[in-house]
């Protein structure tokens, strides 16, 4: 199989892992800010947000080619086809995931977290920020199934990537291309590298997590 | 600097259910007041309701005479003035100093004085060699001084407790009665207790006032309130004959 | 203090972006390379790994390649996403450069397409005198036949094949299956289901080891039938509606591939042993 098995591990992780830190940053302020507010403007919001849990990879990568293409609105970028275009389609596949899980650990976090933090004399910005500092183990566990989508996802990183050898292989579009030409040992031995790289975040993040408990 | 609160025809129901039918009291700048009555009377949604956590359905509260401003900086200026002690505390994840250093970040104070004000309150309490204890770690009284200490480090002028020794051990009861009158003393804030342990309200307190049926019945000093009540469903209740 | 330390770890991470977001627009800078879209079967027979770093010791330019279905290849030279287009696709091609798509195209080689089937070949396909014939003996045994049902220049001759044959495939019955895949996922599927298929024989030899229940079971002699001559042309993308194409160095290589060197190097390459290419270079471009 042609290209790097290392350079192609390595550009799996750079584009998840970049993917998922700009949607947590997209993410994480914008949950909180909703998950804050009252219930009954949170109805819609929450089927919308369900609804793009179910949005499937390969659609959000369709979607971002459409955009980058050079026939498409940002086609002057010339971003179809290069590794800042998967993560643009991760971003898209990824933030809703972070949004919704940072939205219910909030709602549902005690009503006598945010009542304190107020009668303490907090306003709405260091409010927000206590909040946020409370919930950061639900938080955390949202960014961890995000990257989990994001580094386990072939379908956008297909579309937009394009596979091109040297450029824009990934894990999980090599593993299908493998499939493709029979080559069922390479693609089991692709598999179990991603997921080596995906334990070793978790086990990162989840020491992270664990210095938040109380 | 201490605070006078006016409250004045206060009304509050839940569900249709009325709690608050009609409260008029007046607690005193400086004083120590204690509220006593019967379980669910509404003693805690009263408090809510001077600590903006609950918005009232009729009536007007005075803060030193004056309502609360309508712009959110008027109002949280005067909520900043306002401290609270719940019954069953929230402590922030962490330790015990950083949760009584908490009031004096959100006012933007910090370096050395954010260190010798926090160290200052858990004095109070008695607490200072725990001051790096993961809140995890501490008995529930040794909870409810942090919780205190916390309200207190910011120097409220008017200082709510809602049963706030409710579930602690008579020690852990006498310290936190001793802090109260050591704060008291230093600042000459307003206290406003609400208590159901008929001792306490004696020993801390000034002035008191039962509340029954939504509405206060009497207020009284301390002295008459709990030996001589003027009417007889106080009587009842400082005699310890009215159910629960 | 406490929201200074927020701050601080806002402040990190939006660094960490940043910081990570630069290094991969360093990645995608503007291309200095010629992006050419390609067919599936193309990379499957492994040809582009050996041509195409030649062409750039010869020219230094870089050429990469996206592999996708005939159908995609196109439209990305539509698109202006690609700057040349190199498919096996003629009647797909001439419409392409009708549409003013494409800047010119050069006839390249050729492969042959080859039937394929399970070694007891129960439709007696050995016997057959024609690719049309070999077509029908399917259909009148209603032996299971995979169809690429992909719009794909492969699947453009089977229908060629079926239509010779004098057979409407849209009265088939359950033993004609569409996989809607490529190449190399379509004879998998053969080689797992037992049936018969169509290939060119580049992805066939390419693949021939991980395909043990299958066999050619109907060649063309020699010279080829033209109806299983498997055609590779390449069109440098029209740069008049996508001004970002690179439009000389795309005609470059399509020169290239039809020059004495190009065409003398696909005539040495071997799958597997097998030479499975006809340089047949010709063209405008």
């Amino acid at each position: 199989m042609a290209g790097d098995i290392f350079s192609i591990a390595l550009l799996s992780l750079f584009v998840s892992a970049t993917s998922t830190l700009l949607a947590t940053l997209i993410a994480v302020p914008l949950g909180v800010t909703l998950g804050l507010r009252e219930f009954g403007s949170q109805r819609l919001l929450r089927n919308i947000l369900f609804t793009l849990y179910g949005l499937p990879p390969v659609l959000a990568g369709l979607l971002v080619f459409l955009l980058l293409s050079r026939s498409g609105p940002l086609g002057a970028l010339g971003l179809l086809f290069t590794p800042v275009g998967m993560v643009i389609a991760q971003v898209v596949v990824v933030t809703p995931i972070i949004l919704g899980i940072t939205m219910s650990v909030v709602a549902t976090m005690e009503r006598r977290v945010k009542e304190t933090a107020f009668v303490l004399g907090a306003d709405r910005r260091q409010l927000s920020v206590t909040v946020l500092r409370e919930a950061v183990a639900g938080i955390l566990t949202a960014v961890m199934v995000g990257f989990g989508r994001a580094v386990g996802e072939v379908g956008a990183v297909f579309v937009v990537g394009g596979h091109i050898e040297g450029k824009t292989q990934v894990l999980t579009t090599s593993i299908i291309t493998d499939i493709q030409q029979a080559d069922y040992g390479h693609a089991v031995a692709l598999g179990v590298i991603l997921l080596v790289i995906a334990a070793l975040v978790y086990s990162l993040l989840y020491r992270l997590q664990e210095k938040t408990l109380p | 600097m201490t605070m006078s609160v006016d409250l004045m025809g206060i009304e509050k129901g839940f569900d249709g259910r009325p709690v608050l039918q009609g409260v008029d009291l007046r607690v005193e700048p400086g004083e120590v007041f204690a509220l006593v009555g019967p379980s669910g009377v509404g003693k805690t949604t009263l408090l809510r309701c001077i600590d903006f956590l609950l918005r009232p359905d009729r009536g007007t509260i005075r803060y030193d005479g004056k309502e609360a401003p309508s712009d959110t900086s008027g109002q949280l200026a005067l909520r900043r003035r306002i401290g609270m002690v719940a019954q069953n505390p929230f402590l922030f994840r962490g330790s015990a100093f950083y949760n009584v250093s908490y009031g004096l970040c959100v006012r933007d104070v910090g370096g050395p004085a954010l260190e010798e004000r926090t160290n200052a309150a858990l004095d109070t309490v008695g607490l200072r060699d725990l001051s790096q204890a993961p809140v995890s770690r501490l008995s529930a009284g040794e909870a409810q001084r942090v919780a205190f200490a916390r309200a207190i480090v910011v120097g409220p002028e008017l200082l709510l407790l809602d049963e706030f020794t409710a579930n602690l051990d008579p020690a852990n009861v006498a310290q936190l009665e001793k802090a109260i009158g050591a704060y008291h003393r230093q600042t000459d804030a307003t206290v406003l207790i609400v208590t159901h342990n008929l001792f306490q309200a004696k020993r801390v307190s000034r002035r008191a006032g039962l509340v029954l049926g939504g509405k206060i019945v009497e207020v009284d000093t301390a002295d008459r309130f709990f030996s001589n009540p003027t009417d007889e469903r106080t009587r009842a209740f400082v005699r310890g004959e009215m159910p629960y | 203090m406490h929201f200074r330390f927020a701050s601080r770890w806002t402040a990190i991470l939006i660094a960490t972006a940043v910081t990570l977001l630069a290094v991969g627009a360093y990645l995608s800078l503007p291309r200095s390379y010629i992006l050419m879209a390609t067919t599936t079967s193309t990379r499957d027979t492994g040809l582009l790994p050996y041509l195409l770093p030649r062409f750039t010791a010869d020219t230094g330019i870089d050429v990469r390649y996206i592999a996708v279905g005939t159908g995609q290849a196109l439209d990305a030279g539509r698109r202006g996403d690609a700057d040349v287009v190199m498919v096996h696709a003629p009647s797909l091609e001439a419409r392409f450069l009708a549409d003013g798509d494409g800047l010119c195209r050069n006839e390249v080689m050729y492969n042959r397409f080859v039937v394929v089937g399970p070694a007891a070949d129960p439709a007696d396909v050995r016997d057959a005198q024609s690719a049309a014939g070999a077509f029908q003996r399917i259909h009148n045994a209603s032996a299971r036949f995979e169809s690429r049902a992909d719009t794909s220049g492969t699947h453009n001759k089977e229908l060629q094949l079926w239509a010779a044959a004098g057979l409407d495939t849209s009265a088939f019955g359950a033993w004609y299956e569409k996989t809607e895949q490529g190449m190399g996922a379509t004879l998998t599927i053969a080689n797992e289901r037992d049936a018969y298929t169509l290939s060119d024989d580049g992805t066939w030899y390419a693949l021939e080891g991980n395909l043990p229940y299958l066999r050619i079971l109907y060649r063309s002699g020699e010279p080829v039938e033209p109806v299983l001559r498997n055609q590779y042309s390449v069109i440098p993308v029209n740069p008049a509606a996508h001004s970002a194409v690179l439009a000389e160095e795309a005609v470059a290589f399509a020169r290239w591939l039809v020059s004495p060197r190009g065409q003398s190097l696909i005539g040495a390459f071997t799958v597997n042993g097998h030479a499975i290419f006809t340089p047949n270079g010709a063209g405008a471009c």
